[in-house]
């Protein structure tokens, strides 16, 4: 048999053609080409919006959390209580006392400051100005150190007036600015559950997480707390680590002293609780891991009914236009030049949802932006994976409509009115 | 493209049968067609509907293949071929000029033409010139960027032409090409034809119009599947020598 001349094909010929062709069909069915793509708009928007506002969302509680918290180990009874069951295990433990933290401030080596503390909330009076719910802590020496307490008017409580129990105190600078509008609040007095206070001085402002106030504080010695609210109260611990020292290695020395002091037997859990901010920020991971699984499967359901809807209007679309893929044919396209085409026109058309998903899906990430305080970002690297994925569904359900393409006899095709 | 070849005709048809399958019964559309067709020629097929002319269009033409005998084009025997290879023929060896035109509606004339060259993997520059040339010489050459439905019957009939001998094929196949258009617009494109063929192209025109056969040179009748009649036109021997007076360039 004697061969036939083979032309050289150019590809980048025909990908061009397809190109055409793709958008060519785009703009003829603008209304149509929208409609379809519903479902790659709405998973590709999910996608983008719900990642930055994860990303902001980390942002703003690791900035939060770590600037306050840092180094920063929290001994208490409860610990962080996720169910019924642990709260109650956890109720039948002995309290902590200040015993304990005297025994940790002499023996752990890697911590800098071991500090009590108690808390609660009360209501706060000064002169006629009374408030509601206001975080009363009471602290031994050194808490300063621990949790960063600078002072903004007047000074902090001194380690003599902790030691005296002296009723002193210092004001978050929110609670300072609502009891005391117009006068310097330092040298005035507050009263806390009826017991009158001496303000030395107020507390620099630090900040608000999640639209919860840092500086909504009354802070009181140890001593005068317990004088106030009755002494049978555990205490929470918080120590720093020393410079340089490792926090897991600080939390093990800590729970060794501890266990000893409190006569944990061999292979019982510990009848106390250590939190560090490291603990919260896994907690919140979790939560927010939890959050991106659930998109994911919002947007694996939009994919799979968006791609479905892609099949089904490209088969709508190879019926239509049976008599131009007999012309095709009948000049010289080959199976494989259809099924490009068609390919391209599915992929092209899921591109072209997906592009508008990213750009709804930026507007709602900003619009987030701008009414909370997420500093809601966009990933360049979520634009990059919903835009491949949308593509891949448009390949994927593309095959099917372009195999029949592909296949239509061109006599059939050719007398399709 | 290879030089023709020198010692067979450029269509050769022997004992060709095309059998349909209607439902139970079995219609055998074409039924022993043994025919030559030389290089150059200029052949009307003729025949009411029903007697297979169209399935003989579609088997020279590479649209479809016979259930039995054989088929070469240039020497090459076409029965066995796949669908890809007879896409290939289609494309370098045929040109098709249909009833209804059968243009891209949503391309213009330009792209239209450019099509069997997009096929043919050529560089789109090179596509780009090559069309325009063919459009001017159909005398389309100021309604490159129309649409079909901006352009009459006769001028969408002179893009399909224009279409058909892009790629400089060995057979331009013109099934009814005057069908869909008035007296005066017909008598344009089949002279328009007529210069195709002088400029050395083979061309064959179904039709059941004697005038319009009348303008071949050799006229084919079929009647049942079968051959009754092959004979050449009295115009024959006034044809005008080939090659000569023609704007139209040759085939190679």
């Amino acid at each position: 048999m004697t061969p036939l001349p083979r032309p050289r094909r150019e590809f980048w010929a025909a990908q061009g053609e397809n190109l055409r062709i793709a958008l060519d069909a785009l703009r003829a069915n603008k209304l149509r080409s929208v409609l379809t793509v519903i479902g790659n708009v709405v998973a590709v928007m999910s996608v983008i919006a719900v990642v930055a506002v994860i990303d902001g969302m980390n942002t703003y509680v690791s900035e939060k959390v770590l600037e306050q918290g840092l180094k920063v180990i929290y001994i208490d009874k409860f610990g962080l209580i996720t169910n019924e069951d642990a709260w109650r295990e956890a109720m039948k433990r002995r309290d902590l006392t200040l015993l304990d933290a005297e025994a940790l401030k002499q023996r752990a080596r890697l911590a800098s400051e071991v500090v009590g503390q108690l808390e609660t909330t009360k209501r706060v009076r000064a002169g006629r100005i009374e408030l509601q719910n206001v975080r009363v802590l009471g602290t031994t020496e050194g808490y300063e150190a621990v949790g960063k307490y600078e002072a903004d008017q007047g000074r902090t409580l001194e380690d003599d007036e902790i030691t005296k129990r002296r009723a002193v105190c210092l004001l978050g600078s929110e609670l300072a600015g609502q009891l005391f509008p117009v006068l310097d609040p330092v040298g005035q007095e507050v009263r806390v559950a009826g017991y009158a206070l001496r303000v030395v001085g107020t507390v620099s402002p630090r900040g608000n997480v999640l639209g919860q106030s840092q500086d909504n504080f009354v802070l009181v010695p140890f001593g005068q707390f317990q004088k106030i609210f009755g002494p049978h109260e555990s205490i929470t611990i918080l120590m720093r680590a020393r410079p340089g020292a490792d926090l897991e290695r600080a939390q093990d020395e800590a729970r060794v002293i501890l266990r000893a002091r409190r006569h944990v037997p061999l292979g019982k859990p510990d009848d106390f609780a250590i939190t560090t901010s490291e603990t919260y920020m896994s907690l919140y991971q979790k939560l927010t891991a939890g959050i991106l699984a659930g998109t994911i499967g919002l947007v694996a359901i939009s994919l799979l009914v968006g791609g479905i809807v892609i099949m089904n209007i490209m088969l709508v679309a190879v019926t239509e236009r049976t008599r131009e893929i007999g012309i095709r044919k009948a000049v010289g396209a080959r199976r494989a030049d259809l099924l490009s085409q068609f390919l391209s026109e599915t992929v092209v058309l899921s591109l072209f949802g997906g592009m508008i998903g990213v750009l709804v899906g930026v507007v709602l990430a900003l619009l987030i932006r701008l009414v909370t305080p997420l500093p809601a970002s966009i990933q360049p690297w979520s634009v990059a994976i919903s835009l491949f994925v949308a593509s891949s569904v448009g390949l994927f359900f593309g095959v099917y409509p372009a195999t029949r393409a592909a296949k239509l006899d061109p006599i059939v095709a050719l007398r399709h009115e | 493209m290879t030089a023709p070849q020198q010692d067979g005709s450029l269509i050769e048809l022997v004992d060709i049968r095309k059998v349909y399958q209607m439902g139970v019964s079995e219609v055998n559309a074409l039924d022993g067609v043994s025919l030559r067709i030389e290089r150059g020629e200029y052949v009307a097929v003729m025949g009411p509907s029903g007697s297979g002319k169209s399935t003989l269009m579609n088997i020279v033409g590479c649209l479809d293949t016979p259930t039995s005998g054989s088929y070469k084009l240039r020497g090459t025997e076409i029965r066995d071929r796949d669908d890809d290879e007879l896409a290939r023929i289609r494309n370098q060896e045929v040109g098709f000029i249909f009833q209804t035109f059968n243009l891209l509606s949503r391309a213009d004339a330009l792209h239209n033409v450019e099509l069997p060259m997009i096929y043919a993997g050529r560089p789109k520059r090179d596509r780009r010139e090559r069309a325009r040339e063919m459009l001017d010489l159909v005398g389309l050459g100021d309604r490159t960027h129309h649409r079909p439905n901006e352009l009459s019957g006769g001028q969408r009939q002179r893009v399909a032409i224009a279409r058909a001998l892009v790629n400089e094929p060995s057979i331009v196949l013109a099934d009814e090409p005057t069908g869909n258009l008035d007296s005066k617009t017909g008598l344009e494109i089949m002279a328009l034809l007529d210069e195709v063929h002088r400029g050395g192209n083979t061309v064959i025109l179904v039709t059941h119009e004697e005038e319009i056969a009348a303008n071949a040179e050799r006229v084919v009748r079929l009647r049942d599947g079968k051959i009754e009649s092959d004979q050449a036109t009295a115009r024959h021997a006034s044809a005008a020598p080939r090659g000569t007076a023609s704007p139209l360039p040759p085939a190679s």
